[in-house]
């Protein structure tokens, strides 16, 4: 465990990971301001950001592709123009294009477009928003004029479920797949027994559903045949991409105890991954604590004095209670991670400058 | 305030679900028998009130109260061995990569066969008389969960499923068998969130029982205080942030009661840690408040 704060502006990508509801969208924005007024020019994707946040990052009626966030009264570095852009992720666009762009011809296009299984599926299956935040990272990520792209990702119950979306997406498309529910059935006697099952399973759902499940599974799976190796190809890029050295990979959670035990769970599923973890930033961390004795010579009533003393034990016990949850997180803390702490706000972030005092505030723990 | 057969509690995430669902079990098992839903996999409700689940799927914390861990995997592999009979067959399909498909082919399927069995569970509740209370997730996948039946009924516009699915709807239509808790912190963002929940739970027509403001601090300084404590530099922030966060729960109580939620407030427990203890005072703060009868 390192000591000090890595200086993220440095990476070409920084992943932000983590539970639901820790700020991993506030951090984004933040380390994605952080590295813009330092002279890069950086792009950072959101996926589900509060209502605040997009203002902050004018993004209100959303924007599907990065758009400038004007970084009036942020100063850049000296001599150093700051670029930002900010984008929020839409999965359905981004897979209609992914789409578009493999598909042989635009009646391919057309079919798998209107087929009902990818409508449900783009919209629906768990996975499919995490598969196209890669495949958004790697357009950003391919564009030489940006120097940097920060990536929120969405919540998860598992790190894994994101870095693992493009692989289960692609089982799903695989072209043994394809020649199993495409191949007329006197021919099925080849395939695997496993295959045969998906079969049946797929057929007493028709039953049950009073739906034609087999045959639209069979149209889908047919239409993407030619596209398969373009998608395996993306899905593999993506992946040396995250696994590369100049990528951050940077976990965000909170010091509530809940928290730090998913945080641990999650540190332990990316490196099984063999995924490194640069950071772990503890967000909504409480300030050091006022002394006591400044209390006593005050010059104050003394009731006053009691119930300053008492406020101050309160806070003493939150504050015991987070460094309690510090050290189980420092116990999971990976070989070559730093672990950081970010200061809470005295309130919630409302404006760029509130972002970038938060990356400003980041220290070592 | 009255008492459903099914409590589902959600909220933003950090506003302390698992304890609140914790607590309200404890509460409502002094009274009748309980089981505590645990839905997220992490069993962060069971583990609050001691229950040692290991690699089973439920456990008996005390003569009225048990726990049961579900989840919509599992809830799949069950459904799937019912309708494809042949072991070997729905065996090796559960173990398969083309397994993918099914999800595929009806997305929602899961969550609704958890949706389906909770209905099940609260028909033999109320033949039991007992009280089921669910650890449910975080209110965007707890609102997605409950709407699941709709869709499904969308995908499936007859047959079986499409039967199970109107059955679940007109569960979680019964008042008196299904409400909804939402748990809420003295922050904007968890407040903005709880009304959110509610406006869309109201639309769905389903019971919002109440909301829970959880960690609501005593105010502990007077405006007078707060004004000689000038000098003080950062003890005064200190008093002021206290005050500040009364305010917030005085205005989260407020916007939640306009819209028609009733508000139950658990105390902020300054504490180094949250333990049995802990839980059993805000369960019996819970029950003076809600279950009193």
């Amino acid at each position: 465990m390192s000591s000090r704060p890595p200086d993220f502006t440095r990476f070409r990508v920084v992943v932000c990971l983590g539970p639901g509801g820790v700020g991993k969208t506030t951090m984004s924005a933040a380390l994605a301001i952080m590295s813009a007024s330092r002279g890069r020019a950086v792009d950072v994707m959101t996926v589900d950001p509060a209502p605040r946040l997009l203002d902050a990052l004018g993004l209100e009626g959303g924007a599907s592709e990065p758009r400038p966030v004007p970084l009036d009264g942020l100063r850049a570095a000296k001599g150093k123009a700051a670029r930002l852009r900010a984008m929020k992720l839409d999965p359905k666009g981004t897979f209609d294009a992914l789409v578009a762009r493999y598909a042989p011809s635009a009646a391919a296009r057309d079919a798998i477009l209107a087929n009902r299984i990818y409508r449900n599926l783009s919209n629906a299956l768990a996975g499919v928003g995490d598969y196209m935040a890669m495949e958004k990272l790697l357009e950003l990520a391919s564009d030489a004029a940006t120097d940097q792209v920060v990536l929120d990702t969405p919540p998860a119950a598992e790190a894994l479920d994101f870095l693992d979306a493009p692989r289960r997406l692609l089982e799903l498309l695989s072209s043994r797949a394809v020649t199993l529910l495409g191949a007329p059935a006197g021919l099925l006697r080849q395939f695997r027994f496993v295959d045969l099952a998906a079969r049946a399973v797929l057929s007493a759902f028709d039953r049950v559903t009073g739906l034609n499940l087999l045959s639209d599974v069979q149209a889908f799976v047919q239409g993407f045949e030619g596209m398969y190796e373009g998608f395996a190809d993306r899905a593999r890029r993506a992946n040396a991409l995250l696994h590369a050295s100049d990528t951050a990979v940077v976990m965000v959670t909170t010091p509530e105890a809940g928290r730090i035990a998913q945080a641990r769970q999650f540190l332990e599923s990316l490196g099984k991954a063999e995924l490194s973890v640069k950071a772990v930033i503890v967000n909504r961390a409480m300030a050091p604590l006022p002394d006591a004795r400044e209390i006593a010579s005050a010059k104050i009533p003394a009731a006053l004095k009691r119930k300053l003393i008492r406020n101050l034990a309160d806070f003493a016990a939150l504050k015991e209670r987070e460094s309690r949850s510090l050290d189980a997180l420092r116990e999971a803390m990976p070989a070559g991670a730093s672990l950081i702490l970010s200061r809470e706000l005295e309130h919630e972030p409302r404006s760029l400058a509130d972002l970038a005092s938060i990356a400003g505030r980041l220290t070592a723990a | 305030m009255k008492l459903s057969r099914v409590f589902f509690i959600t909220g933003k995430g950090g506003t302390g679900k698992s304890t609140v669902a914790a607590a309200l079990a404890l509460a409502l098992s002094r009274r009748r028998p309980t089981t505590l839903a645990d839905l997220d996999g992490r069993l962060a409700a069971a583990d609050i009130v001691g229950a040692a689940l290991g690699d089973s799927a439920s456990a008996r914390v005390s003569d009225s109260l048990e726990v049961v861990a579900l989840s919509q995997r599992a809830e799949l592999h069950s459904f799937i061995k019912r309708i494809v009979p042949v072991s070997a067959i729905s065996e090796r399909m559960l173990r398969s990569r083309t397994f993918g498909y099914v999800t595929a082919a009806l997305p929602g399927l899961e969550a609704f066969l958890l949706m389906e069995r909770l209905r099940i569970m609260a028909g033999e509740a109320a033949l039991q008389d007992r009280h089921i209370v669910i650890d449910a997730p975080a209110s965007g996948t707890a609102l997605e969960l409950l709407a699941v039946a709709s869709g499904v009924k969308g995908i499936a516009p007859a047959g079986t499923l499409n039967r199970l699915a109107a059955a679940v709807e007109e569960f979680l239509a019964d008042q008196g068998l299904f409400s909804a808790v939402i748990t809420v912190t003295p922050e904007e963002l968890a407040m903005r969130e709880a009304l959110d929940t509610a406006r869309v739970l109201q639309k769905m027509r389903i019971e919002v029982a109440g909301a829970i403001l959880n960690r609501s601090p005593l105010p502990l300084f007077t405006d007078s205080e707060l004004r000689v404590l000038d000098t003080l530099g950062e003890h005064r922030l200190l008093a002021h942030r206290r005050v500040s966060e009364r305010e917030a729960a005085d205005k989260a109580r407020e916007h939640l009661e306009r819209a028609g939620i009733p508000v139950f407030e658990l105390p902020m427990l300054y504490r180094a840690a949250i333990g049995a203890r802990e839980v059993s005072a805000l369960s019996r703060k819970l029950a003076a408040a809600m279950i009193a009868e």
